[in-house]
């Protein structure tokens, strides 16, 4: 630092800062727009639109269900999303998400045994463990089957072939988990599975939430070398990052998102592919913004899914894992065809 | 004073179970320009990354300024070494500016906002590498040469006081790699800069470097000024093909280069066939027997046949008639000549009418003068004569001692067998 001489060099810096005027007003346009749908789901629900009656008991009880079901779209829908951001930095693959990896599959597997296995108090709070470990279990397995045979970082292809048959073993081995349970097993364990943002127990959505604010923080933390990993791990060893260690972090606190967001709401896909990818195309691709702002998309894109599926047919709830995969389902088939050009080039 | 800025102490590296660099050792001195040199896979990259401390030594060290760089910090062995990749491929559509700002990202705070410092050096070396109008296009949008520029610029931005590059300019374009040498030129003498280079232009890299290192399978072979290392012996054994060393009498350049002649007679058989061909029968047959060795006549073809153009292309001597007309006496005559020096006679699956039919004389000559004779089989399908005229011969030769082929290895089978009788 010692060598640089100030005089030498512009002082103002104008050719690095340029102009943020755009991006301010974006950024105000992409916040008003989350109030005003945030606000349009805590309107929108079965027993009709509108603020319900405040005065009378039920209607009041309306609302708090709304907007516990906010909290849990919230949490669920950032922590799937910002966990998508990290996968598809790390892996350096557009297609990377916690449900084509086997991540969510894996966390689904663990979360099926804890349901099964008991009630209560225990094991609303171990859900989130078993799932977490199920889930580093799991991502460790399709990286290991992934990068058989190669060098180095195993090819796209391969990584989301490993992650599927994983993932379908998982899924398969949960089928028979719930085809030899009890009736009640089985009704708790399917209405899970198809996600849904039912409020949990005050316990497991204080540990949950504890949780996710650690890991979206350590990320936030990590997101400027999130910046330098894009380029490779190669490449950020040679700008003086410890990239291994980054890279081991960043996995473990994506899977443990991944893993909250299981054990709160159940399978619920594409949500971790859609909003980071829309994010990208929005802001561009510096992570110290991508993370905050996929977080919070993430959460909102969830909420407004949620208030379309309890919605559209009232008083038949749609599982919003429905909805999402609905509207993810053909975006995910429009990346694989042609990576979008603002989002992403690969 | 110069200091030495990077230290091989008798360095083994390499992957798992499989060594690379043997027992390497040399230093570079600061301010140096060093052109490392070597065939492919002679372990160049693998001494760059030991050296970056990407892999770890099996025995020896890497010393960078005095220090053993496994224990360097990352941040600040950032700032003592700079790595410029063949290629850097981003996945996301960064722009030039935010990718150039990657290479402050080890001294930036924890929350990586970057200082007025910061800006200054990625400026600087924005402006150094002339960037700085790409600076808010997509880096994936720019040409290879404006990439390998960003790059550079990006290792820059750590400022270090060792710049390696890994035939990071081998793939550009003759005026981007004038620019980006010229570039590291500026650098190493305005700046001391010390520039490490992986260089397959031996030539260019005799024009800029201070002195250069040849690796041969992992070890060192020579390290020396550029007249030292670039010697015809060491150059062609290394390279395993026959290397040419001139020295400029103006300017004192010297110039590598090879001799495409050695490369297509690897090993002289001093044995030569003469080969009856025509309509493209005889292409790849010309093409077998060079590899093999062998000098290779042919004729008579008509001239614009395409067999005629390959072996105009090859360089084989062929007796020519005009284009669509009779194989005439005069043609014969040489091509007899030709079949005289040669060894043997090879006749391809060239289809016989009229206008060649005199060509099948030639095989007749051969056999009679005691020369083995190939003949591709099926004659008979390929007769166009009025009354058979070429199947009639061919028995004939047949019965007088010719041999039949009918694949090219089979073929080349005989001729060894002849070869060695």
């Amino acid at each position: 630092m010692k060598r640089i001489n100030r005089s030498e060099v512009c002082a103002d810096n104008s050719f690095t800062t340029q102009s943020r005027s755009s991006v301010a007003l974006r950024m105000l346009l992409f916040f008003a727009a989350l109030m005003v749908l945030l606000a349009l789901s805590m309107l929108l629900g079965p027993s009709g639109i509108g603020i319900p009656d405040l005065e009378s008991p039920s209607g009041s009880a309306i609302l708090s269900l709304r907007f516990s079901r906010l909290l849990m779209g919230m949490m669920t829908g950032a922590a799937l999303s910002a966990s998508g951001v990290v996968f598809q930095a790390l892996l350096r693959n557009p297609l990377a998400e916690p449900y084509v990896l086997g991540v969510s599959g894996g966390a689904g597997l663990g979360a099926t045994l804890t349901i099964l296995a008991g009630t209560g108090v225990v094991a609303s709070f171990s859900l989130p463990v078993v799932a977490f470990l199920s889930a580093v279990v799991t991502l460790m397995v399709v990286y290991g089957i992934a990068s058989q045979g190669t060098s180095g970082q195993p090819s796209v292809y391969s990584l989301i072939l490993s992650g599927v048959i994983v993932s379908s073993i998982c899924s398969s081995i949960i089928m028979f988990l719930v085809s030899t349970a009890s009736v009640e097993g089985m009704h708790n364990v399917i209405w899970w599975m198809l996600g849904s943002l039912q409020p949990v127990s005050a316990g497991q959505q204080l540990l949950s939430a504890a949780l996710l604010f650690g890991a979206l923080a350590g990320i936030w933390l990590l997101s400027p070398r999130l910046n330098a990993l894009a380029l490779g791990r190669e490449m950020a060893h040679y700008q003086g990052l410890h990239a291994d260690l980054v890279i081991v972090i960043g996995l473990l606190l994506a899977t443990l998102l991944a893993a909250i967001a299981v054990s709160l709401s159940g399978m619920i896909g594409f949500v971790g592919l859609i909003v980071p990818h829309v994010m990208r195309a929005i802001f561009g691709p510096d992570h110290r913004k991508l993370v905050p702002l996929a977080a919070l998309g993430g959460g909102v894109f969830l909420v407004v899914c949620d208030a379309v599926a309890r919605t559209l047919l009232a008083p038949v709830e749609i599982p919003v894992g429905v909805v999402t995969a609905l509207a993810g389902g053909p975006f995910f088939l429009i990346i694989l065809q042609r990576r979008m050009k603002q989002a992403w080039i690969a | 004073m110069q200091y030495d800025a990077m230290t091989f102490r008798n360095v083994s590296a390499g992957y798992k179970q499989r060594k690379v660099l043997d027992n390497v050792s040399f230093t570079v001195r600061e301010g140096e320009f060093v052109s490392l040199i070597g065939p492919n896979g002679c372990g160049k990259s693998t001494l760059l990354k030991t050296a970056a401390a990407l892999l770890k030594p099996l025995s020896g060290k890497v010393e960078l300024f005095g220090q053993d760089v496994q224990h360097i910090k990352p941040a600040l062995r950032a700032s003592l070494l700079g790595v410029v990749p063949q290629k850097i491929e981003s996945p996301m559509a960064f722009t030039v500016d935010q990718i150039v700002m990657n290479g402050r990202i080890s001294s930036m705070g924890r929350w990586g906002t970057p200082s007025s410092i910061d800006h200054d050096l990625v400026e600087r070396s924005m402006i150094y590498t002339d960037v700085l109008d790409l600076r808010e296009r997509f880096f994936t949008e720019l040409s290879g040469g404006e990439q390998q520029r960003v790059a550079l610029a990006m290792v820059l931005a750590q400022d270090p006081k060792i710049i390696m590059l890994d035939e990071s300019i081998s793939h550009l374009d003759i005026n981007h790699r004038q620019e980006v040498l010229q570039i590291l030129m500026n650098l190493n003498r305005e700046k001391q800069m010390t520039i490490l280079l992986v260089s397959h232009d031996l030539t260019l890299s005799a024009g800029i470097s201070d002195r250069f290192l040849l690796m041969e399978a992992g070890t060192l072979v020579k390290a020396g000024t550029p007249v030292e290392v670039l010697e015809p012996e060491v150059l062609s054994r290394v390279y395993n093909c026959d290397l040419h060393v001139q020295q400029d009498p103006y300017t004192g350049y010297l110039q590598v280069t090879g001799a495409i002649d050695s490369l297509r007679h690897r090993q002289k058989l001093n044995k030569s066939v003469h080969v009856i061909a025509g309509g493209g029968s005889g292409i790849e047959l010309y093409r077998r027997l060079l590899i093999e060795g062998y000098e290779v006549t042919t004729g008579v073809l008509n001239r614009l046949d395409s067999d005629a153009e390959a072996a105009r292309a090859l360089n084989i001597p062929a007796v020519l008639e005009q284009p669509f007309s009779p194989v005439g006496s005069d043609a014969i005559a040489q091509a007899l000549k030709m079949v005289g020096d040669a060894d043997a006679v090879i006749l391809s699956q060239v289809p016989f009418g009229s206008g060649n039919l005199v060509n099948l004389t030639l095989a007749e000559a051969a056999l009679n003068s005691g020369k083995p004779v190939f003949l591709a089989e099926g004659i008979a399908t390929r007769d166009y004569t009025e009354g058979k005229g070429a199947l009639a011969v061919t028995t004939r030769l047949m019965q007088s001692g010719a041999n039949a082929w009918h694949s090219m290895s089979e073929l080349m089978t005989h001729l060894q067998q002849h070869q060695y009788r």
